[in-house]
Parts: C-alpha cells; sequence; structure tokens
C-alpha cells in the first residue's frame, strides 16, 4: 500500500499545491485503495495488486491538460498544512502561551511580593530590618521575577518563531478535510473557552473586594488586601493568555474574521505601544520609590497603567475599524 | 482489450449510462466498466477523473459527499436533467457513426 502512495506523491510533487488537486488526489488514492484491496481478496500477491493498480492509473498529463493545471507558473508556494501541522501549531501555541501567562503572572507576583514585604517590615514581623533594607528585600524577588520571565518570554517568542507564517503572516492553506477536524475542534473548544473567561472576569471584578474587606477589618491591613487583589489579577491575566491565545490558535488557522492585514497591523501598533508604556511604568514605579519612597502606594501605576492602556487598546481598534 | 485512444469520444457516455439510475462513485464506475465490458476495456484512473470534472463542469454531473463506514468520505456523482439531455444525444450521435463506419467495414470472410 505505501508503493501506492508513494507513487501518487511524487506524480502530484511537481503539481502545484491547491485545495482541488488535493482533493483529487485523496479521491483517486480511495480509488486505488479499493482496487488493491479487492485484487488482494481475489487472492493476488502484493506485487501483482499494486502492478494493476499502477498500470491502470493513467497517465498524470491527461490530469493536468483537463484541470489546467499550469506547471511553469509555479507560484510563490503556499504551504498546505497537514493535519500534523496543524496538531504541531497548536501545541506548540498552547506551550508558549502557558509560558508567557507564567512570565506575565510572576511580574505580577513580584510586586505583590514587594508590596507583601514592606507591610511585614512596618508591622514588625521581620524585626530587624531597617526600612531601607527592606526596601531592597522586597525588590530583589520582584526583579529576580521579572528578570525570569524575560527569559521565559524571550524562550517562548524563539519557540514560535518557526509557526510565523501561520502566527504573524497567515501564508498558508487548509484541505478541507484538515479544516472540518479543525472546525470541530474550534466547536468543542468554545465551551472551555467561555467559562475560562467568565472566570477570569469574575476574578478581575471580584478582586477588589478583598481588598474592601481587608480595609474595613483594619486600616492598616489594606496593604494585604493589596496583595491578595494582585494575586487574583494575576491568576485573571494567566487565564486570559492561556486559554485566550489558545483560542486564538483556532481562529488564525481558520482564518476566522479573515485575520486581516489591518488587525495584523493593529496589533504591532498595539504592540509597539506597549513596548513603550509599561518599561516606562517600571521606571515611574523605581522612581517614585527609590526617589519619593512612595512604596506603599505607588504600584497603582500599573493599575492606571492597565486600565489606561486597555483603553487605548479598545479607541484604537474601534476608531480603525471605522477607516 | 480496446485502446484508450479509440475509445476517447465515449468515456462520457459511458459515464452518463452507469449514472442513469443510480448514483455512484469513482471506484464503482470504473469496476462496473470492467464487468459490462467483460474485462474488454478498463477505464483509467486519470480518463475516469478528467471525465468527471469535464461533465462536472458542463453541468451534466454533480458531485456530492458521503460518510462511508471506517470513517472514510466519498465524492459521489449524480446525473443531470441536462446531463440526460446530452447522454440521449450521444446515443444518437453513435448511432449515425455506427452506421457510417460499417459502411467502410468489410465483412470478414468466416
Amino acid at each position: 500500500m505505501d508503493t501506492i502512495i508513494n507513487y501518487l506523491d511524487n506524480l502530484f510533487a511537481p503539481l502545484p499545491k491547491s485545495q482541488q488537486l488535493e482533493q483529487l488526489k485523496e479521491e483517486l488514492l480511495t480509488n486505488m485503495e479499493d482496487k488493491y484491496h479487492e485484487l488482494k481478496q481475489a487472492g493476488k500477491s502484493e506485487n501483482e495488486a499494486i502492478g494493476v493498480v499502477i498500470s491502470e492509473f493513467g497517465n498524470i498529463d491527461e490530469i493536468i491538460q483537463e484541470f489546467d493545471i499550469d506547471i511553469e507558473v509555479k507560484k510563490e508556494a503556499i504551504p498546505l498544512l497537514t493535519e500534523k501541522d496543524v496538531d504541531m501549531y497548536i501545541q506548540t501555541k498552547q506551550k508558549t502561551s502557558k509560558m508567557i501567562g507564567i512570565g506575565v503572572f510572576l511580574c505580577i507576583l513580584g510586586s505583590a511580593l514587594l508590596v507583601l514585604v514592606l507591610q511585614l517590615i512596618e508591622d514588625g514581623f521581620l524585626a530587624g530590618i531597617a526600612e531601607n533594607t527592606g526596601e531592597l528585600f522586597g525588590l530583589i524577588p520582584l526583579l529576580v521575577l521579572v528578570a525570569i520571565a524575560v527569559g521565559i518570554f524571550i524562550y517562548s517568542s524563539m519557540k514560535i518563531e518557526k509557526y510565523r507564517f501561520i502566527d504573524q503572516e497567515g501564508n498558508f492553506e487548509l484541505s478541507a478535510q484538515v479544516r472540518n477536524a479543525l472546525e470541530r475542534k474550534k466547536d468543542a473548544y468554545q465551551p472551555t473557552f467561555l467559562t475560562s473567561m467568565i472566570i477570569g472576569v469574575a476574578l478581575c471584578i471580584l478582586s477588589p473586594i478583598v481588598l474592601m474587606v481587608t480595609q474595613t477589618l483594619n486600616e492598616n491591613a489594606s496593604s494585604y488586601g493589596v496583595v491578595a487583589l494582585l494575586f487574583f489579577v494575576a491568576i485573571a491575566v494567566y487565564i486570559f493568555i492561556y486559554f485566550g491565545s489558545t483560542n486564538d490558535s483556532y481562529k488564525k488557522l481558520l482564518k476566522v474574521n479573515e485575520y486581516s492585514v489591518q488587525e495584523k497591523k493593529e496589533n504591532r501598533i498595539i504592540g509597539a505601544v506597549a513596548v513603550i508604556v509599561w518599561p516606562l511604568a517600571v521606571c515611574i514605579f523605581l522612581i517614585s520609590g527609590f526617589v519619593f519612597n512612595q512604596w506603599h502606594i505607588n504600584w497603582i501605576v500599573f493599575l492606571i497603567t492597565g486600565i489606561l492602556f486597555a483603553m487605548f487598546c479598545a479607541a484604537y481598534s474601534i476608531l480603525s475599524e471605522k477607516k | 482489450m480496446i485502446s484508450s485512444d479509440v475509445i476517447r469520444g465515449y468515456n462520457d457516455t459511458i459515464i452518463l449510462y452507469l449514472l442513469l439510475d443510480n448514483e455512484s462513485y469513482g471506484y464503482e464506475i470504473s469496476k462496473k466498466i470492467k464487468d459490462l465490458s467483460d474485462d474488454k476495456y478498463a477505464i483509467k484512473e486519470t480518463t475516469l477523473y478528467s471525465a468527471f470534472n469535464r461533465l462536472l463542469k458542463k453541468g451534466y454531473i454533480e458531485s456530492f459527499h458521503k460518510a462511508e463506514t471506517f470513517g472514510k468520505r466519498r465524492t459521489y456523482y449524480k446525473i443531470t436533467k441536462a446531463g440526460r439531455q446530452y447522454y440521449q444525444e450521444k446515443c444518437h450521435e453513435w448511432e449515425l457513426t455506427k452506421e457510417v463506419i460499417n459502411r467502410f467495414i468489410k465483412e470478414r470472410d468466416h
């Protein structure tokens, strides 16, 4: 049977890859398989069966002529993804988004730790440490975690680089079969996606409650509330990133909403803004801490940046849609 | 065995004939051709699918998918109204061809 598959593969190899030809090839293979199995059942040997099947295949030129195939003008080859490619892409995407999610989680956790350490010192739990050294104690885990996170970001972007043509360029085609299988998988994934988004949003909305509760219990304990709030937000962000980009990978493969040039341009601009805004927020955070000693309140920089950034993203995509 | 050159103009007629009563798929059609011709004509795979493509383009047949057991998906073909009409025309054409060619065929001596 492999002989027959190889035979067909070789004949079709020089032809341009199109959905129509891929379907035709599959159809031909099914027919040849049927013929082969029937010959075998009729008592023919393996070699005889293959011989008959191949001798009755005919001439590929007939197909080339009939289907108007232009072999000369081999356009820029657009890769046709197999089921394996698709699975590998989704797997890699899940793996990298898990990593990115953990990275962001670590960054937020770092700032939560800083607030926690400072409050512990203020409350005298870490006796013997002066407040100045305490700031350092809080900053060290933050910086270490951010460093780890950056390492993770770089590693994950290297891992996904191989799939750039899917992820960024959308430069691929799917056979009808793979597309159908993928559509079913995507539909099956929707309940998971929806549930996770609801949980994430619920966590975000509910997280300030912790702050309010601790504040009403004890005004001095509000910092612990902030720590809990950041922790919940970190979990929510992880959920958004992981489940969101898994869902995104299906959308990109199926080219839902035609992952358009415009959208890609939009992502690039939003990305560029993010690269400037977030480090700026960290700078403000560090300066206000070290120079002006505002550690107890300056974490709010991140919340404000987050909200402003979200507003910018939303406004930008609405405005560019209008055009 | 009939050479494919000779029969070329009538592959469409043969396929349409086999679709007159039932929808069918590639392998079944090629098997029926072999059986009905007493193994004297085995249509090549490429010839068959070129013919399907031609007939589809002209609207003489329609294709649709049907899932088989074992998850195999087959393309089935069904004759259209235009296809039946074309088949009739081809039948008349053959009668004429036969009549003309026969005039140039010398009776073999027995």
